[in-house]
């Protein structure tokens, strides 16, 4: 078996571990409104700190259990980390770093033209694939815009 | 409510609903919905959570009559893609795959096409009638329901779908739950205002928002599952015949029947959903079945089994949703969220403010049945290219369409950054394989169960008895203990060696 998935458990128990105390510790020491006359029974820390205590215990039983526990099954189609980086950084760069500095037309029509391109299939020529890449990311950027801009009446980022 | 008032009602409503312009939006609602259950990725969750943000500036009866033709087409969508494929279209479809492909790879893929979408339409309208007789008799059971109740139905809900949306590892499934609970209580509580865990930002207490949290962990997350994973491959064409024989479908009018009821009562289970619908559906058609051997290799009853169980979960989950406000699933969650936005009140007293409302969601559940068999029926070998779509022309539109609905419904920008959040959260989560359902469970009911408990608690002085000792509370109580019982490591190791024993 597999030892990533181990150590991928181990890992977020640790993180799930420390998540719930910071979260227990945070909620203690949120104001109990008693100087309102508020019943400390319905504070606005106690079911937070409740649900962080659970979640503490689940990160500890999934540290502890690891030993003997059952094993995420392992992925039996190979990897492609390298791919996901490429699609979260383009999807980050056009949702934080393109929209509201760029107009959402060009920023659109940008964001799906790289994408396709840099995805397409290798087999096909470059050129057909810069010209297929463009017409989808023209067709898109316009049809979104005025789709929902008009027809929706909805407000694009 | 009297049967034949209920029914009389419900015929009120399918007639009322029978207009030109409604039925266009049922159409092409239905249309759009089985495109998106098709696509693998792209799930009923995701369509309806998208479609909440682009639809709410329509009125209340045309946004809600689209969404549940979403749903509907959605689910029925994804069989299709689980037969041609063998590839779920939506998690749902996950049974359909075991007898839909081994049909297709003996050319009779146009046969299972047409007994899974008469399977869907029987499944939905035998949920659909329920709904009209089960939902009234809930609500006003529901009118006994006091904040224990509410608790323990937010607990036992999340309990239950972590635990049956996970069966290896029902830790994760409960890990998924209660993460989404938890990040429900950021924000502005409920009863007295106070902004938690915001730290001075004015967008955390707002809170994370639903929708734009479900955009991410289904929509995001799937960009991300997709692109990562190899390219599957395509169908071109299909032949044989489309419409089921009367006699294959006479023989299984009691599977149908049987499922119908069966994927309804799943449905109503909170947070249980469309799949166990299927899967339960599946198993008590291959215990009945008088060739079981033929299961898992080609079996029309199998099939059929899972298909109606799947789409009869969809009226089954919205039964609580209406009644109780608390979602019989994923999707349904979605949809309870939608009709807040909406300015519909679900709850106990549904049936004594717009009691008229129940039957016309049973309407527009009956159109949509009517959409899917009509347009099943007849786009077979067009929709088929829908599965031709290649991923890197379809994710960066999907990907868009995720910013657009997370930004749209308050215009934050905030949002769009609670979007991107849960989107690499769900993908890393879906990685080390916890289930998102529960988490979506978690994120719904968080807020019902802080507000119940806290109500609680003052109520009953700081006492937790009436928590284990009023009658429906002790029976939520021992249902979820004893579900955590169950899946506990060593106990499941011991029953399983029990039963083993036994067997």
């Amino acid at each position: 078996m597999s030892s990533t998935p181990r150590r991928a458990d181990f890992w977020f128990s640790i993180f799930l571990i420390a998540f719930g105390i910071a979260a227990s510790v945070e909620s203690w020491r949120m104001p109990r409104l008693e100087n309102l006359g508020v019943d400390p029974l319905s504070a606005p820390g106690l079911t937070p700190g409740l649900l962080a205590i659970v979640i503490t215990v689940l990160g500890l039983t999934l540290l502890l259990r690891r030993a003997d526990g059952p094993q995420a099954t392992p992925e039996t189609a190979p990897a492609g980390w390298g791919r996901l980086a490429l699609v979260l950084g383009l999807c980050l760069t056009y949702a934080l770093g393109l929209l509201g500095r760029v107009d959402f037309l060009g920023a659109t029509a940008l964001f799906v033209f790289t994408f396709a391109l840099l995805f397409s299939e290798t087999g096909a020529s470059w050129v057909r694939r810069s010209v297929v890449s463009a017409l989808l990311a023209v067709g898109t950027a316009v049809s979104v815009t005025l789709l929902f801009e008009r027809i929706f009446l909805i407000r694009l980022p | 409510m009297p049967v034949l008032d209920a029914f009389a009602s419900l015929g009120r409503e399918i007639a009322g609903l029978a207009s030109p312009g409604i039925l266009f939006n049922i159409f092409w609602a239905t249309l759009l919905g089985m495109v998106v259950g098709m696509l693998p990725g792209l799930t009923a969750t995701l369509g309806i959570a998208l479609l909440t943000t682009l639809t709410f500036r329509m009125t209340p009866d045309d946004a809600i009559t689209i969404l549940i033709c979403m749903y509907v087409g959605a689910i029925y969508g994804g069989g299709r893609t689980a037969i041609l494929l063998n590839i779920p279209g939506t998690p749902a479809n996950a049974a359909s795959a075991l007898d839909g492909f081994p049909l297709a790879r003996a050319g009779r893929a146009s046969e299972a096409l047409g007994l899974a979408t008469v399977g869907s339409f029987a499944g939905c309208i035998i949920g659909m009638a329920l709904l009209a007789l089960i939902a009234p008799q809930l609500a006003e059971a529901g009118l006994k329901f006091q904040s224990y109740e509410f608790f323990w139905l937010a607990v036992f809900g999340v309990v239950i779908s972590g635990r049956l949306t996970a069966l290896d590892d029902p830790l994760k499934g409960w890990i998924a739950g209660f993460i989404g609970l938890f990040a429900a209580q950021i924000g502005q509580e409920g009863i007295h205002a106070y902004q938690r865990f915001s730290y001075g930002s004015v967008d955390l207490a707002g809170g994370l928002g639903l929708l734009p949290a479900l955009v991410g962990a289904f929509g995001f997350a799937e960009v991300l599952t997709v692109m990562k994973r190899p390219a599957h491959q395509t169908v071109n064409t299909i032949g044989g015949r489309v419409l089921p024989r009367v006699s294959t479908l006479l023989k299984s009018w009691w599977t149908m029947l049987r499922s119908g009821v069966l994927g309804t009562v799943m449905g109503i289970v909170p947070g249980v959903g469309e799949d166990m619908g299927a899967w339960v559906s599946y198993a008590a058609a291959r215990r009945a079945s008088k060739t079981p051997e033929d299961f898992g290799k080609g079996s029309t009853t199998g099939l059929v089994a899972s298909e109606t169980g799947n789409n009869a979960a969809v009226p089954g989950a919205i039964i609580p949703v209406l009644t109780l406000a608390i979602p019989g699933s994923a999707p349904a969650a979605v949809l309870l969220a939608a009709l807040f936005i909406h300015g519909v009140r679900p709850g106990p007293l549904i049936m004594i403010e717009s009691p008229e409302f129940v039957f016309r969601v049973a309407a527009m559940l009956f159109w949509a049945a009517v959409a899917i068999l009509v347009l099943g029926l007849a786009l077979t070998r067009p929709m088929l290219l829908v599965l031709r779509v290649r991923r890197e022309y379809l994710m960066p539109i999907v990907f868009v369409l995720c910013v657009i609905g997370a930004y749209s419904i308050s215009s934050r920008i905030f949002d769009v950054w609670v979007m991107l959040g849960f989107g690499v959260l769900g993908f890393g989560l879906r990685q080390m394989n916890y289930p998102m359902a529960p988490l979506v469970l978690g994120i719904v009911l968080g807020d019902i169960l802080d507000k119940n408990f806290r109500r609680g608690m003052v109520l009953s002085e700081g006492s937790l008895e009436p928590f284990f000792t009023r009658p429906i509370s002790a029976i939520l109580a021992f249902v979820t203990i004893l579900t955590i019982l169950l899946g506990l490591g060593p106990i499941r190791r011991l029953t399983a060696r029990l039963t083993n024993k036994a067997s």
